[in-house]
């Protein structure tokens, strides 16, 4: 039995703890102090916004930090912490207590990352304020040699003090098990890791093992084991955000990137306050040719992105990006208003980043795309003169080397786009993304409506073809040459047909006009560079084509 | 950035309203507001010691609040757990200091009703649940047994055949028969034509229902065969 007024005193364990309380209202402010004061604790400062928590924090160091979630205009409590954890102004050994007014499980839903050590609700009294930092302070003050080591980045002995505390503080298990696991993982030994986790949940299925588990699977390369272990974690607990991070991960590298924008996507609709999350479902919904949930998403990441430490400007640029191939998929309103706003994406971008490295240039080319989009080649050209001249086109990066590409396309300067594709995949030649949007770009440098409709195209073709409808097929493949001319697959499948058929003796083709066909579409090809995917056949084809001649 | 707009055809449709996610959401400022205002009436009564004294009127300003924040709590709870959106996401905790956070909420409110309070639980009962769910479940209750109890509360913990019980005891009138009986029909969604299961024990129910282990779920059970002579609640958790 033991009475409520709790018979161990924290105060010796508060005193020395430096307190920085962060509230946009001056009364709780006080009323905070106040109780800290009760509690013995000496050291306390007060601020009234995020960003000014954030500065006390770049040049002081705090033990705890009692944050409002809600702090009116600029950074959120969420913000705060992601910002300190980020630009690691927040020792391992420091406290961040987050308090709200709402029920804190909706709060850890938004967040993606960074979760802080506890979550008081409001209203706050003194008593509850007692038991919850007294108990906090205490574990700190107990596992410091671990967080301290953690701090040094010396995994190793972190990993050590774990070991020799789990004896001497059986209390604190929970934290130490989840610590040394996670710290297994960091330094690579995964066997480890994954005993942990399997001891602890050979005695009770526990979510946060299982998560650990499946990362511990993926990091390890068993990619179909893992997708099961948390496509089931998923199912139990439909709550759980990271689960679904880990899934979508797990899937895309196991190149099932549709159903890992599908997973992403519930994640985001759960949750869709998460900045990286946005960014990720973005980049992947991009990857997969679905441009309005990428749009929506980029939307997203660049909204959220206010006040968070995670805005980068390319995320603005791929908007940008995103809001033009849109408009170029479409002539009539919409497409304009797609067009202006992709503009005022840009000219924002420009404010908010006026120091990032050649953010003039590089918007200036997304910005050609636009207006040659609306018709206007003239200042089209204008636009890419300028950002031409102000980029260093032997260094350009991908990013920048694939609008500028986009952008010469979009004028007329066809062989030109394909010298700068080729180059660059020569110099991207390991990064298989940026490999893949080259190739795109050279085979459908049309944009969005046209590129679908060629695509449907050439799976009508393609369907044909197994049918045995050469004819038929070749028609398609046509139709489809007619609107993306350089599309390496297409012309090889032509060229293919054609080919059949006459070693076939199809008398309803004349040899004479197949021949030059064919001869076309190797000479559409010319440009392709060996580091396309459709490399190898168009050569193996092309000497077949050859022995044909002959 | 509010410029950032969707491009205005998306926006001239008017959608057809998701009935259960305005309310939803409504309840969600709701709970929000009230949070607020119990915040503000602790301040009240802290700045204003002196004058408010034992003003029975404020306990029940307080009290009403605090009731109408758990229920909403509970709403929201119960439109997650619809939604499927809402698990038990258990841990190890030690059940004595718990308790002890939880009882500590409410502390103001015991003292100005004139409750005494204490708690029954060996400190180093282990316990896996997942705190903030069951500290929803405790709130709502002690809230409750406020209501009922004539001048004792007690919060208590055992572990007994393998399950971990959580306990709060009142010394009043007791639960009556038709509530204590009611069995496996609290896990029904509550029916307002018989009124026959109120929402917070239906809620009580879902929440210790979602805790499972090796295939048994928690439950809640409600007798009046306690140490203080009224009502007994009982949290079992597997």
């Amino acid at each position: 039995m033991i009475n409520t007024s709790g018979e161990h005193s924290f105060s010796t364990s508060i005193r020395k703890l430096r307190f920085l309380v962060v509230d946009d209202f001056e009364n709780f402010r006080n009323s905070m102090r106040q109780m800290l004061r009760s509690l013995g604790a000496e050291k306390i400062e007060l601020v009234h916004n995020g960003a000014a928590a954030v500065q006390r924090c770049a040049y002081d160091h705090f033990d705890v930090l009692l944050c409002n979630y809600n702090l009116g205009e600029g950074k959120s409590g969420q913000h705060v912490l992601e910002e300190l954890r980020h630009r690691k102004l927040l020792h391992h050994s420091s406290l961040f207590l987050m308090v709200t007014a709402e029920t804190s499980r909706e709060m850890v839903m938004g967040a993606r990352e960074y979760h802080p050590d506890a979550y008081l609700t409001k209203p706050i009294n003194r008593a509850m304020l007692e038991k919850r930092l007294g108990a906090l302070a205490e574990r700190r003050e107990a596992l410091l040699p671990v967080t301290r080591a953690m701090d040094l980045e010396d995994n190793p002995e972190a990993i050590q003090q774990c070991l020799s505390l789990l004896s001497q503080y059986p209390r604190h298990r929970s934290w130490i098990y989840k610590t040394l696991a996670e710290l297994y993982i960091q330094v690579g030994d995964y066997g480890q890791a994954r005993k942990i986790y399997d001891d602890i949940l050979s005695q009770r299925s526990l979510s946060w093992a299982r998560l650990g588990k499946a990362r511990v699977l993926l990091a390890e390369g068993h990619l179909d084991e893992a997708i099961v272990a948390l496509q089931r974690l998923v199912e139990d607990h439909p709550d759980y955000l990271e689960a679904y991070d880990l899934l979508s991960e797990s899937l895309k590298r196991n190149g099932k990137s549709g159903q890992a924008q599908k997973v992403l996507q519930r994640a985001a609709e759960l949750s869709p306050n998460a900045l990286l999350r946005q960014r990720d479902l973005a980049k992947l919904a991009t990857q997969n040719h679905d441009i309005d949930t990428a749009t929506d998403a980029w939307r997203r990441t660049v909204n959220l992105g206010t006040w968070s430490v995670h805005d980068n400007p390319d995320h603005h640029l791929a908007l940008g990006r995103s809001l033009t191939d849109l408009s170029e998929g479409d002539p009539g309103g919409e497409g304009k208003e797609y067009a202006d706003e992709a503009v005022r994406v840009l000219k924002h971008l420009e404010r908010r980043f006026p120091e990032a490295p050649d953010i003039g240039p590089r918007t200036m080319l997304v910005r050609a795309r636009i207006v040659a989009a609306r018709g206007n080649r003239t200042k089209a050209m204008k636009f890419l003169e300028e950002a031409r001249a102000a980029l260093p086109e032997d260094k350009l990066s991908a990013d920048a080397g694939l609008d500028l590409a986009k952008t010469l396309y979009r004028v007329g300067q066809n062989r030109e786009a394909e010298q700068l594709l080729a180059s660059l995949a020569q110099r991207f030649e390991g990064e298989a993304e940026t490999i893949e949007q080259i190739e795109n770009l050279m085979d459908e440098p049309v944009g969005l409506q046209q590129r679908l409709q060629a695509r449907t195209l050439n799976r009508e073709g393609i369907q044909a073809y197994e049918k045995g409808g050469l004819p038929e097929a070749a028609r398609f493949f046509e139709q489809a040459l007619d609107i993306v001319p350089n599309h390496a697959a297409l012309n090889l499948n032509l060229v293919q047909i054609r080919m059949k058929q006459l070693q076939d003796g199809d008398r309803s083709v004349v040899r004479q006009h197949a021949l030059a066909q064919c001869h076309r579409c190797f000479q559409a090809l010319e440009n392709l560079p060996p580091q396309h995917r459709q490399y190898r056949r168009y050569l193996a084809m092309k000497r077949k084509m050859e022995s044909m001649n002959e | 950035m509010s410029e950032h707009r969707q491009p205005a055809a998306a926006d001239r449709k008017i959608d057809n309203p998701d009935f259960s996610m305005v309310i939803a959401s409504a309840v969600h400022d709701m709970k929000n507001s009230l949070g607020m205002l119990l915040s503000t009436l602790d301040d009240l009564r802290e700045e204003q010691k002196g004058a408010l004294g034992d003003n029975p009127r404020f306990n029940t300003l307080q009290y009403e609040a605090e009731r109408v924040h758990s229920d909403l709590v509970q709403l929201l709870g119960i439109y997650r757990l619809g939604e499927q959106k809402l698990s038990a996401h258990s841990d190890e905790h030690y059940v004595a200091e718990f308790l002890q956070q939880q009882l500590a909420r409410h502390e103001r409110l015991l003292q100005g009703y004139g409750v005494d309070y204490d708690i029954d639980a060996d400190n180093d009962v282990i316990g896996f649940f997942d705190d903030e769910l069951i500290s929803g479940v405790i709130a709502s209750t002690l809230n409750n047994a406020i209501r009922y109890t004539r001048s004792r509360l007690q919060l208590g913990a055992r572990e007994q055949d393998g399950w971990l019980v959580i306990t709060v005891e009142d010394d009043g009138s007791g639960y009556p028969a038709h509530m204590r009986e009611a069995g496996a029909e609290l896990l029904k969604a509550p029916d307002f034509s018989s009124g026959s299961t109120s929402l917070g024990l239906y809620f009580a129910s879902a929440i210790a229902h979602l805790h499972q282990n090796n295939g048994k779920h928690g439950t809640i059970r409600l007798h009046n065969e306690g140490k203080l002579g009224g009502g007994v609640f009982e949290i079992w958790l597997p």
